[in-house]
């Protein structure tokens, strides 16, 4: 009699219960605010001839492990945190090449290479400790680059929370389970929606006018010196991209020659009768697609005019040698010329500049270096840079290993009076005199502080093309920058045309969460139950009685049947 | 998996008031409606007390401890006495016994309580993915809050509808239902302020729980004591 109303109220919070389970089971809302949030930068993806390369994928859900797991485990869907430090180059080649599968990688790359690192920037770039990373990872962006990966990749920057994680996963790998589902450990989560092909990447280009001085009508005869840098870069990680040296430093120079001469230009008595033409192109990377266009869209008089064009390409961390790249034969009037100047003055700064020549294989559609586009056009051009040899495709494009940190603007600065100081002797023909128009203390003089937060401002700012918009704020800080001191300045735009195709999502937030294992709770399942039974027991007994407890257990059978 | 620690805490959190209820003659006097309504007069006295807190604190801009405010939050949590003095005397109840009715209105007071508290931060957050051990902690606490709760209705019950009790005894029993209802607000202004806390005493939530789970054990025996002595008389 006593049971009965028992019984029934029983069943009636069973429903209760049932109803609140649906009730928490519908209104699942993910809330992802995990105890650390790091920063990610997602290797690129892209397509070269419909061929897919980099990572192909953005979204990431998994448990992490480090590189201590242990071996014949499956990785498919695992997260490995791997340090730059710690990298080992075969165990990369042989994931790769073999294409094992992965739940997703993680490059954890040292302070040094962030565009954030503020310190010991610009010491001397021959660093003997950083020496080995940076051919690390200047070998592992190549061959994420040319590779096929159908996992996330992504890189991160070393900080305190990411290092005690990193830790706390080795731990973990050591002790030999490496984390999944069933023994806990971290979770990474990147949510990021599916990767989408940039339509028509646009390139622009900038153009600055500085005329030189009409002495009669015949203004149209004045001939022209183009000075040209690429100011795009490519890397592994787009937005990390920020090519301090290639190509930032030949930027920085260029903006500083238009400065130096626009001085010169302003007063008529020392306007030179050279018309100076200032070109920062896009599609560099890309075998020069942007110059290419440029040029094309030049008036055909203009093209005519132009007597020959410097093209400045990574020039910020050199010692003493320099190199001219042409691909006229040396014997050429005009080349003579231009190596003859930059020589002698190279000669007076103390440092050498050589001759590469190198000839265009019209049929080859790599472009290696700027000034060959030139060259295909019949313009006088040639290409100063400190690499002596040409890079291969989306090579030294001012990808990961190209920070400020080994950049020095003292070197900048010796490469900006070169340039200077030899066009202003072609220009009001010095040749020969040892004249220092852009001597140090005088007005003329190369300033370092300007040199020194352009190059810093470049150092901060991801530029590769498909990923800058049309009207880009760093697009039009240069074009305001050239406005400053060039006559007449112009965008020219166009589409990024040729083989290539990009996808979007370059960052991400990478989520990381600490997670129990389902054994822990079971485990803490069991703990509670025996808890609810002690408790339960306890108040009977204290309540109603041993003896009530015992007749609670003594008719199973007949109890099981009535639930049931 | 993360649902299931999800279950795992409202288990805890919930369990022993259900346990409570099904163990104890509760469940056989059918007082389910005597719970039902403390449990609104709760839901009635905390909506005075956040009014209360509303109008007569400041927002601190800093996390400074400041005392008179501290005091006056101890004062407002007082008007929970004066809602469970409400819902023992003011309240018609089924004719059931004074030994059951403080249970029950202890119980549903309790049970309101971790609703009100804790049912929207386990929801919120033991469902991420990040583990801590906050829900767990919190779920005991529940415990603690519910031993507390139904010391608290003992001691009222005493006070309030028992007549004949020894003299001897009143000043005890006065003393530890003050003891018993600053309690809570001691407690929760623990957990509150836990950022100067642990600064401070640098106490950590599991030493504020395991300290809530002590204190509130002692209180219970003494109240236990208490009504047992009550009883003796009479019987």
């Amino acid at each position: 009699m006593v049971m009965a109303p028992r019984k029934h109220r029983e069943r009636e919070m069973l429903f209760d219960s049932v109803i609140a389970l649906v009730f928490i089971l519908v209104a699942c809302v993910d809330l992802c605010d995990g105890a650390t949030v790091v920063d990610v930068y997602r290797l690129i993806q892209y397509d070269m001839s419909g061929v897919p390369f980099g990572s192909r994928l953005a979204s990431l859900n998994h448990h992490a492990a480090s590189l201590h797991f242990s071996p014949h485990t499956d990785l498919s869907r695992t997260v490995l945190l791997i340090p730059l430090r710690e990298l080992n180059m075969s165990f990369v080649k042989e994931y790769i090449a073999e294409s094992k599968p992965l739940g997703g990688l993680i490059f954890l790359l040292p302070r040094l290479f962030s565009f954030e690192n503020k310190d010991g920037k610009g010491s001397n770039n021959r660093d003997v400790s950083t020496e080995p990373l940076r051919n690390v990872l200047a070998e592992l962006e190549q061959i994420l680059i040319h590779a096929n990966l159908p996992y996330p990749v992504y890189f991160a920057f070393e900080d305190d929370n990411i290092d005690a994680v990193l830790a706390d996963i080795k731990k973990n790998d050591v002790t030999g389970q490496p984390a999944t589902a069933t023994t806990g450990g971290y979770k990474f989560v990147v949510s990021a929606a599916e990767p989408r092909k940039v339509v028509s990447p646009p390139i622009t280009n900038i153009q600055g006018w500085l005329a030189g001085l009409k002495t009669d009508d015949d203004a149209h005869q004045l001939p022209t010196i183009a000075i040209v840098a690429s100011y795009d870069t490519f890397g592994a990680a787009p937005a990390l991209s920020v090519g301090s040296d290639s190509n930032g430093s030949g930027i920085v120079a260029l903006l500083e020659v238009a400065r130096l001469f626009s001085l010169l230009y302003s007063n008529p008595k020392t306007r030179g009768q050279y018309n100076l033409l200032f070109g920062l192109t896009s599609g560099g990377p890309y075998n020069y697609n942007g110059t290419r266009k440029w040029l094309r869209s030049f008036d055909q008089r203009l093209r005519e005019s132009i007597d020959y064009a410097i093209c400045l390409d990574s020039i910020g961390s050199w010692e003493n040698e320099l190199w001219i790249h042409v691909s006229k034969p040396p014997e050429n009037a005009f080349i003579k010329k231009i190596v003859e100047d930059f020589s002698s003055v190279a000669e007076e700064l103390g440092f050498k500049v050589n001759l590469k020549h190198k000839k265009i294989n019209i049929s080859n559609p790599r472009v290696a270096w700027e000034h060959e586009q030139f060259s295909r056009l019949r313009v006088t051009a040639a290409t100063l840079s400190e690499l002596s040899t040409a890079p291969e495709l989306l090579e030294k494009a001012g990808g990961l290993v190209d920070s400020r940190h080994f950049v020095n603007e003292a070197t900048i600065v010796r490469s900006v009076k070169l340039i200077a100081e030899s066009l202003a002797r072609h220009i009001y023909g010095h040749q020969g005199k040892n004249i220092q128009i852009f001597a140090e203390n005088t007005n003329l003089a190369v300033n370092p502080s300007y040199v020194r937060s352009w190059l810093d401002v470049l150092s901060q700012t991801p530029r590769v093309a498909p990923f800058l918009s049309k009207d880009d704020p760093f697009v039009m800080a240069l074009k305001k920058e050239l406005e400053d001191h060039t006559d007449e300045v112009n965008l020219h735009r166009d589409v990024l045309e040729g083989v290539f195709t990009f996808y979007d999502s370059t960052r991400a937030k990478l989520n990381i969460y600490q997670v129990a294992s389902v054994t822990f709770d079971l485990l803490l399942l069991l703990v509670l139950g025996s808890y609810l039974i002690v408790l339960f027991s306890f108040l009977v007994i204290t309540t109603r009685g041993l003896d009530d407890l015992i007749s609670l257990f003594r008719r199973p059978p007949s109890r099981k049947v009535k639930t049931a | 998996m993360t649902v299931f620690h999800f279950f795992n805490c409202a288990i805890l959190t919930f369990g022993p008031h259900a346990v409570y209820y099904s163990a104890t003659p509760l469940s056989e006097y059918d007082t389910l409606g005597t719970s039902i309504k403390a449990a609104v007069v709760y839901l009635a006295t905390a909506l005075v007390k956040l009014i209360c807190l509303a109008t007569f604190l400041k927002v601190s801009e800093s996390d400074s401890f400041d005392p008179y405010q501290e005091f006056l939050k101890a004062l407002i949590g007082f008007i929970d006495v004066a809602g469970l003095y409400f819902a023992l005397t003011q309240l018609t109840h089924r004719n059931i016994s004074q030994n059951h009715k403080f249970q029950a209105v202890g119980l549903g007071w309790a049970f309101a309580d971790s609703v009100l508290h804790r049912l929207a931060p386990l929801w919120v957050g033991a469902r991420g993915l990040e583990f801590t051990w906050d829900y767990i902690l919190q779920g005991l606490e529940a415990n603690a809050n519910l031993v507390l709760s139904i010391s608290l209705a003992a001691l009222g019950s005493l006070m309030w509808l028992r007549k004949n009790k020894p003299k001897t005894l009143i000043p005890i029993i006065y003393l530890s239902a003050g003891i018993v209802a600053t309690m809570p607000s001691i407690t929760r202004s623990f957990s509150d302020s836990l950022r100067y806390l642990r600064r401070g005493l640098g106490w950590h939530f599991p030493k504020v729980v395991g300290f809530e789970l002590f204190t509130s054990l002692v209180m219970a025996f003494i109240s236990w004591q208490l009504f047992a002595a009550c009883q003796r008389p009479s019987v």
